[in-house]
């Protein structure tokens, strides 16, 4: 059977990752380590054919890290971030967030994991349009059970922390792009998570205003929370604390 | 979660005001329906408790093929174990109105007026008394329709009687009766001693059942009509009434509920993206589950409410038109706005389920690439 996605030079360095495993970040080294990948693996059958989207992906994140994942598209990247992220199941291999192993934990618990663990953020905002800036971000408090005066409270807080104070009745419609995106790395931030995942942040949105999202990523980032970047910018890259380079389902560092 | 609903619902307004008003429509004939089936259902149990307790016996040719004398009376006062008998004169009140009004002259001897009426009480004056020829006790909806009192005139046939009393409202049959004596009837009406039908009251303790079989086999040329096989023959009628009325009805509201389902079937495509956001920001299956039956429970319940009020002023309008013509047709009881209620409910409720099965299965990933 003929198989797609990997060739045999990728698959060396795959195995040499799984041998060795990610360096850690030397800015980062006196932290705890807040996220083990260890030989993680995504298959996907496109018809009868396997697919490699990811093969033997090994990453240790320390806390505070604001690391960048660059890549080519199909390279896999967005598969890296979806299983981090619980959105889907890898094939092989261990996430281990937080001190939880995320691949072991079962189906019915993973809302509960995304909402306490992980934040996201997308390239297209993905906002509820019916609802305010303030709203969009208490809706992740919603699901937490957080009590309504608390969470109208936080959002309100980390709007005015991110300029939004005077937009925070205004629908997603009414905000322009960085507003938006601004809005969303709000709504990531409100259940405090040990780990926030964004997916081009700043793939729709101009030059200037991409410098602000990554100067607020970096804020984030000194005040110890832990981000990790898929992003095709080398002018976000640059700026952010690591870089990992994947190609052809399989991670290299910077 | 309700603020969400509410949100979803009115920022769709033209797409939920029609789907909602689906859902009226269905209501609405279900309460027209309803209350048209409700109005005979109390006729036909009021009806059968005023006459119970009495068999009926007609001339074997039928109600309509006469034969049956006050002779017969005699003989079937004869059979053992009945207590009492007399012959009545049923015919219609207003013959050039084919008799669709359902006022109908009864002639009952005068002396027996009482009993034969019984449970029905007077709601002023007196029952027909021997030796009454030209009085006559009416119905509440006589008396309302007539201006009728104790002393009034009274025109029937072209003669006029003197109205000695008048009967409580029953919401039976009686409401709309005239009852005069029988032998003035039979002159008014000139079929000699001829009677429609003789009422046969059993002895206690005597099986009506049996009696009725007794006095077919003891009086030649009658059959007879227990009453059992009276409500029998009554309830399979009212049945088959009610069947064809509340499918009608039933239909209408069915529709209503596919219109939901096709609504939130359509809602849900449109918002996949927005529940592989929800559940990316961790909304559980059961929170996704919540929202989309929500809106289809609560679009049920709109739609309810707004079927209830109108059906219910269009029954009060068309009673109150049928009512110049004394045809009362429909009757709202609250067993039929509780019944509405809960079908409206349960429509939004069903016809939900689906779509919020579809959305709450959908894989976050799937959802998110969805355009």
């Amino acid at each position: 059977m003929h198989e797609m996605g990997i060739g045999e030079k990728g698959l060396e360095t795959a195995k040499k990752h799984k041998r060795e495993g990610n360096k850690p970040n030397l800015r980062n080294e006196g932290q705890k380590v807040i996220m083990q990948v260890e030989n993680l693996s995504k298959t996907y059958t496109q018809g009868k054919i396997p697919v490699h989207a990811l093969r033997c992906a090994c990453i240790t994140v320390r806390k505070g890290e604001l690391l960048a994942i660059m890549g080519p598209s199909g390279s896999g990247k967005s598969t890296l971030l979806a299983l981090i992220g619980t959105l889907e199941k890898a094939t092989e291999g261990k996430i281990i967030l937080d001190g939880t192993d995320l691949t072991s934990v079962p189906e019915k618990l993973l809302p509960g994991v995304r909402r306490e663990k992980i934040g996201f953020i997308f390239q297209h905002y993905n906002l509820i349009p019916t609802l305010s800036a303030l709203e969009n971000v208490e809706l992740a408090m919603r699901f937490s059970g957080v009590p309504k005066k608390e969470r109208k409270e936080r959002a309100k807080a980390l709007l005015d922390d991110l300029g939004l104070g005077d937009r925070l009745n205004h629908k997603p419609t009414e905000l322009s792009g960085g507003e938006q995106q601004r809005v969303s790395i709000a709504r990531a931030l409100a259940n405090r998570p040990a780990l926030i995942l964004a997916d081009e942040p700043t793939g729709e949105v101009d030059s200037k205003t991409r410098d602000s999202i990554v100067r607020t990523f970096k804020e984030l980032s000194e005040k110890g929370q832990t981000i990790l970047v898929v992003t095709h910018d080398p002018e976000v890259a640059k700026e952010c604390s690591r870089v990992l380079r994947i190609t052809d389902g399989v991670i290299k560092d910077y | 979660m309700f603020d969400l609903i509410i949100r979803n619902i009115t920022n769709r307004k033209v797409r939920s005001a029609l789907t909602i008003c689906g859902i009226a429509l269905g209501i609405f004939a279900v309460i027209v329906m309803g209350a048209m089936s409700e109005n005979f259902h109390q006729t036909f149990e009021r009806s059968m408790s005023v006459t119970s307790d009495k068999i009926r016996v007609f001339a074997e040719s039928g109600v309509f093929g006469g034969g049956l004398t006050d002779n017969k009376v005699s003989d079937v006062l004869r059979v053992a174990g009945v207590k009492d008998a007399y012959g009545l004169l049923m015919t219609t009140f207003d013959e050039d109105k084919m008799g669709m009004t359902g006022k109908q002259i009864l002639g009952v001897p005068p002396e027996k007026s009482s009993v034969a009426l019984n449970p029905v009480e007077l709601k002023a004056g007196r029952f027909l008394n021997p030796g009454d020829s030209y009085s006559v006790v009416v119905g509440n909806n006589i008396k309302r329709e007539y201006g009728l009192e104790v002393g009034s005139k009274f025109e029937i046939h072209d003669k006029y009687f003197t109205v000695v009393g008048i009967l409580e409202y029953t919401g039976s049959i009686f409401d709309n009766a005239v009852i005069i004596p029988l032998e003035t009837a039979q002159d008014l009406y000139n079929v000699g001693d001829s009677v429609s039908y003789i009422f046969a009251v059993p002895d206690e303790r005597v099986d009506a059942e049996m009696l009725s079989k007794r006095i077919e086999l003891s009086v030649k040329g009658t059959s007879t009509l227990s009453p059992g096989e009276l409500e029998v023959q009554a309830r399979q009628s009212f049945m088959i009434f009610s069947v064809i009325t509340i499918s009608s009805g039933l239909l209408a509201a069915i529709i209503g509920g596919l219109c939901v389902m096709n609504t939130m079937l359509m809602s849900v495509a449109e918002r996949t993206r927005e529940f592989g956001i929800l559940k990316a920001i961790g909304a559980e299956t059961r929170d996704i589950l919540l929202l989309t039956l929500g809106e289809a429970s609560f679009m049920g319940l709109l739609g309810g409410i707004l079927g209830i009020l109108v059906g219910v002023g269009a029954v009060y309008i068309m009673n109150a038109w049928l009512a110049t013509t004394r045809i009362v047709l429909f009757l709202i009881t609250p067993r039929l706005l509780i019944i509405a209620m809960v079908f409206a409910l349960l429509i939004g409720a069903l016809s939900g389920l689906y779509p919020a099965y579809r959305a709450s299965k959908m894989s976050p990933m799937e959802a998110l690439k969805h355009a």
